[in-house]
């Protein structure tokens, strides 16, 4: 039973399509975003819905907007945000190549970035494809964007973005973004946020 | 906020209540790119629908089940109909 799984999910249309996005190497540091740009390209084109990439902070610092329009363009948007970039990985330590995205018997599909936070940029755009196919109309106007540089602070993604008037034209009155795997059943939902404080020491004398 | 002055927690709410989600508001525990569209006046809500996993972001071996994502588009569908539509 658990092969004819395997194989029905390695069949599946976003299944190949999350599988094909995890396999771009995003990661830390000096990361090349331009596969990303191609492969949202690309998954733009087939969705039939417009794509525009903005450089807010940096040429090599993209932000992407996929876009499908509402029946009331005036009302305020809603953003479904993501960020392209990942953590670092220490290979060695995995029992899965961590770009592979391998699926083991029981469904597991692994990779960095299967978490945090590729699974939900395509999660989105796999519901607006249901949706069309559905034939949903939807009345507000949706922005799905996908940023880089969330992992080290977003300085040059999305803090460069928020101040540009490109941003303010999305005239955004609600905004998605990640949250966390839950061991439970329970869905966490995340409101607010802890602010991080670095602090810096500086010293002075001769060391001890 | 997380109540019935926030017209946009009422639909994300509703939708969840429609699926029988079992849901807790929370406070994230790090910094996310949210912080910055918070600090606009906008509201913003950090969701990622991973339940019955175990938390291996930044972790060896990151996984997510097949089924878990699959299941994760049909909530994504109902939550933005939801949205878009209120």
């Amino acid at each position: 039973v658990r092969t004819e799984n395997m194989s029905a999910w390695e069949k599946n249309e976003e299944i190949k399509i999350f599988r094909e996005y995890l396999r771009i190497p995003s990661v830390h540091p000096d990361i090349d975003y331009t596969p990303c740009v191609e492969f949202l390209k690309k998954q733009a084109s087939k969705l039939g819905l417009p794509l525009k990439v903005y450089h807010p902070a940096q040429e090599t610092k993209p932000v992407v907007i996929i876009t499908w329009k509402g029946t009331q363009p005036e009302l305020p948007s809603i953003i479904l945000n993501s960020h392209m970039d990942v953590v670092p990985v220490f290979p060695e330590m995995w029992k899965h190549k961590p770009f592979s995205a391998d699926i083991d018997k029981d469904g597991k599909i692994y990779a960095r970035g299967t978490q945090d936070m590729k699974c939900v940029g395509m999660q989105y755009l796999a519901a607006i494809r249901a949706l069309k196919s559905g034939g949903a109309t939807l009345k507000r106007t949706l922005h799905v964007m996908y940023v880089p540089d969330e992992e080290i602070g977003g300085h040059l993604g999305m803090e460069a973005f928020v101040k540009t008037d490109d941003f303010k034209k999305l005239n955004a009155g609600f905004s998605l973004d990640e949250g966390l795997a839950s061991e439970t059943e329970v869905f966490p939902i995340f409101y607010a946020e802890r602010s991080i404080w670095q602090i810096h020491f500086k010293i002075n004398g001769n060391a001890g | 906020a997380t109540n019935d002055t926030n017209p946009y927690w009422v639909a994300f709410k509703k939708a969840t209540d429609e699926m029988n989600l079992k849901i807790v508001s929370q406070v994230f525990p790090g910094g996310t790119d949210s912080r910055y569209i918070r600090a606009l006046g906008i509201p913003a809500i950090g969701f990622s629908p991973m339940n019955n996993t175990p938390v291996l972001l930044h972790d060896h071996d990151e996984f997510i089940a097949a089924d878990v994502y699959l299941k994760g588009i049909q909530i994504y569908q109902n939550i933005i109909k939801s949205l878009a539509n209120s």
